[in-house]
Order: C-alpha cells, then structure tokens, then sequence
C-alpha cells in the first residue's frame, strides 16, 4: 500500500518536472562563497521488525515483554553549518532525533562535530572542538579507526559523533614517485568530563596518522598511545589495480585486550591479551555499471564460535531458570555480558561482507538496487539486506531495505533480537 | 608474351610503392602535426592551471531534469579537484583527480574513497572522466589527422589501460583549434557517447571557448547531459590542494 503511493508520488513529481522548460543558461554569480552557511537534512525513518522469539537476544530484551514484532518511528533532524572570518571558521553538525517505538519513546539531542578551525594556508590546518575523524580505508569494518566510535556495518556511510580533540593536518607535496606525505596529530583528553565513553580514567591520549601517496597507492600508518584505550598500531593501504578495480586493506595491532567470556553455567572469566584485527577488500566495477565490495574482516577482539555457543547457553538456562522460579538474577548478569561484548553488532572472530549494487538499471536514472550480504565466517550465519534507493527528486533521499536475518541455534545471525526488518527511509536534504 | 604485361603492370606498381613509402614516411609527421594539434586544443579549452564554475543538467527522455553545479580547479596537466555546491543533497562533496586516480569525499562518510573514471558521481550519461577531465594529450596519443576545409578530424588512442574511452574521434574546428565534437569509443569498437562543444564565448583573460558541452549515448538513449562553463580563469594553486586530506576544505579556495 505504502509502496504504491510512494510509487503515485514519484510518478507525479517526474511528470511535473517534464513541464519544465528547457534553460541552458547559467551564471555562477549566484553559487559565490557566503560568510555563513546552512545546511543539513530531515529524516524520517520507519521499521517494522519481526522479532526472534527463540533468539538469546530477544530473550535477554523481551523476557518481560513477549511479542511478536515491534514498529518504530524515527525523525532525525541533521543541522549543519559554518561561520567564516578570515583564515578561522566555526563548524557545527548537530544531531536531533526522536523515537516512538511499540514499548515507549526516547529523544536525543547532541552535537556530532562542534569545532574552530584555523586554515591558514592549504598545508596547515588546526582544529579544536569536538571532531569526527574517519581512519581506515575498510568499507563496512575499519580496524584502524582508534579514535571513532562504532561503526554500523548495516550503515558504513552513516554520519556519525565525534570526540573533542585538538587535531591538527600538515600536507605537503612532491615530485616523483612519493607525491603527498601527510600528517595528522591527535590529541584526545578523556575521563568523566570530556569524552567520558572513549575509555577507562582520565588521560590525555595521543593519536597519529602519517599518509603517504607513493606509486599511486594510498598508505597509512596510524598509532593511538597508552591511556584510555591500550596502546594500538596500524597500517592501511588502498590501490586501483585498474580503472574499475580496486584493493585495500587494514592491519591493527592492539597491545592489551579484554574480554569478558563466560562459561554455560554462567562463570565469567577476564580473558586478556594482544590482538591482531585485520581486513582486507576490494571494489570492482563491471562494464553493466555492477559495483561488488567485497571484505573479509578478522576481528582479533572477537569471541570464538564455541565462546559465542556457551554465552547463548548461560542466557537458556537462565531464561529457564526464570520460567521456572521468576528469578530474573541470572538473565540481568547476561544481560549485563551482552552489553559488554557479546549483543554488540558483529561480536564473532571472522566475517565475510558483500554488497552489489546495480547503478540505473534499465536506464531508470537516479534508482539504485543493492544487496548486502553480511557473514558469521565461523558460525555461517548470515544477514542478507536488498535495497531499493531513489534520488531521482532533487534534494530528497529515498531508501527501502529489508534484512533476513539467518543461522542455525547458537549463532550470532541465529540469536538476534529480530529475524526480518523492513525498513522506509526518506531524506529532505536543505 | 610476357614482357608488355610486366612492364605495364611494373610502372603502376612502382608508382603505388614509392607512394606507399612515401606516406609512410610521412605517417609520424602527421601524428607529430597531430598531437600538435591536441595540444593546441587542450590549451584553447582551458588554461594549464584555472579556476571554474560548471552545472551540469541531466535531461530524461520525459523531459525530467536534474542539476549539479560544482567549483572545479586545476592545476598542471593531470590534477583536478571539483567540489559539489549544489544540490544541498550533494553540497561538500569533492572529487579529486591525480593523473589515473580518483577519489570522492562525501561529507557524512567523511573520508575519500577511491572511485573509477567509468562510474559517474552525478548519474546520466557524463562520467567521471568527463567530469574531471585532463588534458586531452595526457591520455590520448594522436595516431593519425584527416584534413578537409572547416577543420580536422584527430584519431586518437589511449595511452594506457586505464583511460576511460579506448579510441576518441574528435573533430577540431580550423581557425579556433577548437573541438567540435567528440565521439568516445571502447576498445571493443562500441559507440560510448559522442560530446557536442556549442556557444563559443569570451571567459576574458584570453580564455574563449565553447560555454556549453552536451552529450549523449547510445547506452542511454533519449538522455542527454549538459555541461554549462561560467567564471571560468587562470588561477594557480599550491600543490597541497589536490590531496586527499585537503578535499574536505576545497570550499577554502572558492574566494
């Protein structure tokens, strides 16, 4: 039904659209550089899940609450903008949303990047405030992003909130086979005032990332000190092998990891350790306009299959236990481990990420079918996501998904909260 | 019985062989008259190191349209970087071009990423190679020029593999050593688009040129795509512009 009249919609619009005369006339005059600037979008986002009333994590969610699906309604409001004065800008994104889901509401309200800017030539640029950086070169994971927040493989293109930092960006440029060395310092205060979910204690943590462009391959190498996080090094490169083929990869090497595991019977034990995260992928175009992406991710914090089985294990038998007493103790220490490690998105050791996308088929322009497929390697669990995305109406995004969640009992795609979600997205950029 | 046969057939041989030598011969010239050609073309079209403002307007066969305008710079032969100022849907997006590599910023992911000259950032029949295009005679070999009375005709070859289009056909207009029109071929032989350079105009500084290119395709019959040129000048940049790590701040150049 919706579909249909979203259909109608479209149908309309283009039709009005085709009225319009045609101008070939254009002066830039207009498009001038302004002193302040707005922007942003305003989304509205509707899911419908149907949920997995067999899933551990369902059970650690719903067990006082069964049902079988859930509705949520969405509106984001994304403003952004810029003041200039000379070489210095002030730069906002802030994000504003509200939830209404079958069980209740909740709202948000934050500043994703809020900081000063101070460009005084194209090589040197300093930036203090909240920032958003993006390492890695990864498309869904990127190991490499020391001081990011998580990352939705679900949603890689997805904005998301910074950290307050001083940072700042050297460029300079060569001649010759080495055509751009860069370098980025990070300076990321954390503890209860100032970035209180980085990490653990107060530290002032220091970050780098040195680039270079070096016979066209694009290098990283990234390092984040001791301190709220372990001290962690990197490497990413990225390279077009030819015009339509592209490779890339990331190497993360953590010093000192934590992970809390816990056995069937519900004994939780600190398992610490160094680690070793690394992905590798790449990016092919066909002569048909089919882009495939294609990563396989080792995830060196991940919990091993059979580590994942005793966690689903502890969660049964505490949900029978409840059943059985009304004693919801143990369901409150698994949903406690969950939250620490083993509900989070992508928790497993080893994972396999596809997407093709078909850009304008049967010469439809702006429309662009996708297929993501994302793959517990070791459990054989799969999400598998088409998607439909229109852009064909200046200035308006839209996008309808569904994912298929599935695996047999005891792994990661087997135990989600939900088994299918359809999702409606539409997006009014201003 | 032989000889008047040899004889008569020898003289017109000899004739059609020492013509074939000659033109041999005179084949590198040509393409070295060539090759000069595209030079000259390539400097007409735009300075080596400029500044410009472009929409470009993709047309469905219902007549639907869909516009971009994007700030472009230069520098060189084979560095570009374009930025997208509208529609507010694309605003903050940047490309850069190094020689055979691309890449694109979009804000909301907020790093490059690498991209390929066959995809196109705006959807419709210009590509990427269209849109952060580089001097003709960094990419294309002029093999040979055919010469009639308005211009000339420059067969051109792709120096590499990794050029978009194999093969260019591209008609020059004699006095204004200007492009007419190009067609675009794979190695395949395949017709990929064929672009139209109209309304020659006077951007000052010396700089007069087609205002408009437009193009269509036979992979996307009854589209067509134009591309408008406004402000467009000599302007030189510091190197450190066409980095990846500059492409979040192209809007700094715009004055």
């Amino acid at each position: 039904m919706f579909i249909r009249a979203l259909a109608a919609c479209l149908v309309l619009i283009a039709a009005g659209a085709a009225h319009a005369a045609e101008d070939l006339s254009f002066d830039a005059t207009e498009f001038q550089k302004k002193a302040v600037e707005f922007g942003g979008y305003v989304e509205f986002k509707q899911q419908h899940f149907t949920l997995n009333q067999d899933g551990a994590i369902y059970l650690l969610n719903f067990y006082q609450d069964p049902r079988k699906t859930l509705d949520q309604s969405t509106l984001t409001f994304k403003p952004s903008g810029r003041f200039r004065q000379g070489d210095a800008s002030l730069v906002f994104r802030a994000h504003l949303e509200a939830d209404w889901e079958t069980r209740g509401s909740d709202q948000t309200a934050r500043f994703d990047e809020l900081y000063a800017s101070y460009k005084p030539n194209p090589g040197f640029t300093l930036d203090a405030g909240k920032v958003s950086l993006k390492w890695g070169k990864g498309y869904a994971w990127n190991p490499v992003a020391f001081v990011e927040r998580f990352k939705d493989p679900n949603d890689p293109e997805l904005a998301r909130e910074g950290f307050t930092m001083l940072t700042a960006d050297l460029i300079r440029n060569f001649e010759g086979p080495l055509r751009t060395v860069a370098f980025t310092p990070v300076v990321l205060p954390a503890g209860p005032d100032v970035n209180p979910d980085f990490g653990v204690g107060t530290y002032v943590n220091v970050a780098a990332k040195l680039y270079f462009l070096y016979r066209d391959t694009d290098i990283d190498f990234l390092f984040l000190s001791d301190g709220s996080r372990s001290r962690r090094y990197g490497a990413d490169f990225s390279r077009n092998l030819t015009s339509n083929l592209e490779i890339h990869g990331e190497l993360a090497r953590i010093t000192d990891t934590q992970r809390q595991v816990t056995t069937a019977a519900g004994t939780a034990n600190l398992v610490r350790g160094e680690a070793t995260s690394y992905l590798i992928g790449t990016r092919y175009l066909t002569a048909r306009d089919t882009t495939y992406i294609l990563e396989y991710y080792r995830n060196g914090q991940g919990f091993s299959e059979d580590e994942m089985k005793s966690f689903v294990q502890f969660v049964d038998n505490a949900y029978a236990q409840y059943l059985a007493t009304g004693n919801d103790t143990q369901l409150a220490r698994a949903a406690s481990l969950g939250r620490s490690g083993y509900a989070r998105p992508n928790p497993g050791r080893d994972y396999l990420y596809l997407r093709v996308s078909q850009k304008e088929p049967f010469d439809i322009l702006y429309f662009t079918p996708a297929l993501t497929v994302i793959a517990n390697a070791d459990d054989r669990s799969t999400s598998v996501a088409p998607e439909l995305l229109y852009t064909g109406i200046t200035n308006v995004e839209l996008r309808l998904r569904a994912f298929f969640l599935s695996g047999r009992s005891g792994t990661e795609f087997g135990e989600k909260q939900f088994s299918q979600r359809f999702e409606l997205q539409a997006r009014l950029y201003f | 019985m032989c000889s008047r046969v040899c004889e008569a057939g020898t003289v017109p041989m000899l004739r059609v062989l020492l013509a074939a030598i000659l033109f041999l011969a005179a084949l590198p010239g040509l393409a070295a008259d060539a090759n000069e050609i595209l030079r000259k073309v390539d400097r007409n079209l735009e300075p080596e190191s400029y500044e410009m403002y472009r929409k470009l307007i993709n047309i469905e066969p219902s007549g639907a349209r869909k516009e971009f305008v994007l700030y472009s710079v230069k520098k060189g032969r084979d560095q570009v970087v374009a930025l997208f100022l509208s529609p507010s849907s694309e605003k903050g997006r940047a490309t850069l071009r190094q020689g055979d590599n691309m890449w694109l910023y979009i804000p909301s992911v907020g790093k490059p990423v690498r991209i390929t000259s066959l995809q196109s950032v705006v959807g419709g029949v210009f590509n990427n190679a269209d849109i952060l295009r580089v001097d003709y005679a960094v990419e294309y070999n002029a093999e040979s020029a055919e010469e009639d009375k308005d211009g000339y005709l420059l067969h051109l070859k792709a120096k590499t593999g990794e050029v978009a289009y194999d093969r260019l056909k591209m008609w020059v207009d004699r006095k204004a050593l200007l492009p007419v029109k190009i067609e675009a071929y794979a190695a395949s032989g395949l017709l990929i688009k064929s672009l139209y350079f109209k309304d020659i105009k006077d951007f000052g500084g010396g700089i007069r040129r087609p205002a408009v290119v437009e193009t269509d395709s036979p992979l996307y019959k009854g589209h067509r795509s134009i591309m408008l040129y406004s402000q467009l000048k000599k302007r030189d940049f510091p190197d450190e512009v066409f980095t990846l790590n500059y492409l979040s701040r192209v809007e700094d150049l715009r004055k």
